[in-house]
Formats: C-alpha cells, structure tokens, sequence
C-alpha cells in the first residue's frame, strides 16, 4: 500500500470505500494538516481536533479531488477551509456569549499561549493577518507552489504572490530578518 | 512554456525566503494513533451509513402497516360499490393489463434493488 501514488489511493479509496486506502493517505499527511492548523490557530488541540474534522470532511468530498494538483494541495484547501468554518462558528458563539455577558477571563484568553512557548515563527505568525498565515504557511511550511496556493485559497494567482510580498514586508519591518540570520 | 518560466521564477529563492523556510518548517508530528483513529471513525461512519436506508426502510413500513390495512379494505369497500361493468371497463380495452401491470412492479423492484446492492 506504502508504494501507491496518492492518486492512485484516492482512486482506490472512491471506487471501492476502501478505507484502508484513506488510511494510508491519512498517515502519508497527516504531520502537514496537522502543522498547517497548529500554525495557523495557535493551539494544538483545537487544530488536531479541527484536523479530525477536516479529515473527516475530506472522506466525504474525496469523490471532488479530480487528479490535477497534488493530493496536499487539495487536501490543505479542505483544512483552510474546515478552519475558516470553525472560526466563524466560534465567532458566532463568543458573540451569544457576549450578548448574554458570559465571557469569562479565561474562555476570552483561550488562545494565547504562555510566554515560554512562543517561538520565532510565533512571533513571525503573530504579525500576519489571518489570511497571510495561510498563505505563508502553505509556501514556506508545506512547500506549495503560487498555483497550489491559489486553487486551495481560491485566490488569484497574482493575489497568492502580493500576500506572500506584504508577509514578507510585514516580517521584515517587525523583525531584523539579518540579524535574526546571523545570530 | 510559460508555466515552466513561473516554476522556475518560483524555484530561484533568496536568502530571505531560505530563511523563512527554515524558521517555517517543523519536525514532523509524531501519528501516535491519529490515523488509525480516523480509520476508524470513516469506517463507522460508513457502516452507519449502510444501515440508514434498511432500518429507516423497516422502521416505516412497521409504522405504516396499520394505516396502510385499513388502506386497503377502504379501497376493496369501495371497489364493491362501484358497479362491475366500470370495474371490467379497462380490462375489456386492455386485455393484457393485469401482466402489464405485474410487469411494471417487478421492473421498479429489480431497480430499486439494483440500486440498493450499487450502494
């Protein structure tokens, strides 16, 4: 099964139900969605849980993947879009919650992280907007080209390069990049 | 020949962009059970999905078996009231009805159970 092209188990997979196969391409990329949501929610347990999910979701829409990208591709498009999901749901109910006056000190600090856990890239992510974390994200963690980028963002390509300039620009002007490098 | 001059643009990184991709780039996550747990839930998932059609089938004939009786001998009372020559009108245009009838039945169950066994 190792030996398999991903196309070929997503093939398998759709054709037959064959859940060993989707077993497979879970194990084959499950470190990338799985950082891709840790970098981009900054906690670790929403974003395995939000991996489950997007997992889940990709079982269900595996028929759409058509064989043109890359299986990650396609599969990072499906997390983005499970996060962006989630967020507007919990915007909704933070929102409920506010309304009726039940934030609490710690469901409003649910996700910021202890001072001793922030990394470099931490404070590179903390900088960028939402959509610049993914972009980012995508390019320098998981390697996508523009054109990845760009169908799993549903972004112009052209916008995938000015996100990922303005990024760069951001981190530049907050951080001594050079300095950063030498030291 | 294009998209070969944009792969190749996109390949000629800076140092800045090296960089990035060093700091962006983390060590691997450990599974630790995670795919094997997803496997399992798709394999739930499915065999609930399997079991919906036939239970929900069997819960509503169940259900239905009652009102669908009293159905049927509203319909054979009925059916005594009418006059017989109305009631042979069709078979006396059609002679064939009664297998045609039959005919269409069978046909819409070995759809309907094609369908089935194709899902």
């Amino acid at each position: 099964m190792t030996s398999h092209a991903d196309h070929e188990l997503v093939a398998k997979a759709v054709s037959s139900q064959d859940t060993a196969a989707f077993g497979e391409l879970v194990r084959r990329h499950q470190s990338h969605v799985r950082n891709f949501l840790r970098k981009l929610s900054g906690d670790v347990t929403a974003a395995d849980d939000l991996a489950q999910d997007c997992f889940m979701h990709a079982w269900d829409k595996l028929h759409t993947f058509t064989g043109r990208g890359s299986f990650i591709g396609w599969l990072l498009k499906v997390a983005y879009t499970t996060f962006l999901q989630s967020k507007r749901k919990s915007k909704r109910y933070m929102e409920i919650l506010e309304q009726v006056g039940h934030v609490t000190e710690t469901e409003s600090r649910s996700h910021t992280m202890q001072a001793d856990e922030v990394t470099d890239l931490d404070r590179f992510l903390a900088v960028l907007s939402e959509e610049e974390r993914a972009v980012m994200v995508m390019s320098y963690a998981c390697g996508l080209s523009h054109r990845e980028i760009s169908e799993a963002t549903s972004m112009p390509v052209g916008t995938v390069k000015s996100v990922i300039f303005r990024g760069k620009e951001k981190i530049r002007t907050s951080f001594d990049i050079k300095d950063h490098q030498h030291g | 020949m294009t998209s070969k001059i944009i792969n190749m643009a996109e390949r000629l990184k800076d140092n800045e962009d090296r960089l990035l991709e060093s700091i962006f780039t983390s060590a691997p996550i450990a599974d630790d059970g995670f795919s094997a747990m997803i496997e399992k839930k798709v394999r739930r998932q499915l065999w609930v999905r399997r079991m919906v059609l036939p239970v929900a089938t069997l819960v509503g004939a169940l259900v239905s078996f009652k009102p669908l009786a009293g159905l049927v001998t509203a319909i054979t009372s009925l059916t005594s009231l009418l006059p017989q020559e109305l009631l042979n009108a069709p078979q006396e245009l059609v002679p064939q009805l009664p297998m045609i009838v039959l005919g269409g039945m069978l046909l819409a169950t070995c759809l309907v159970g094609l369908r089935a066994l194709e899902d």
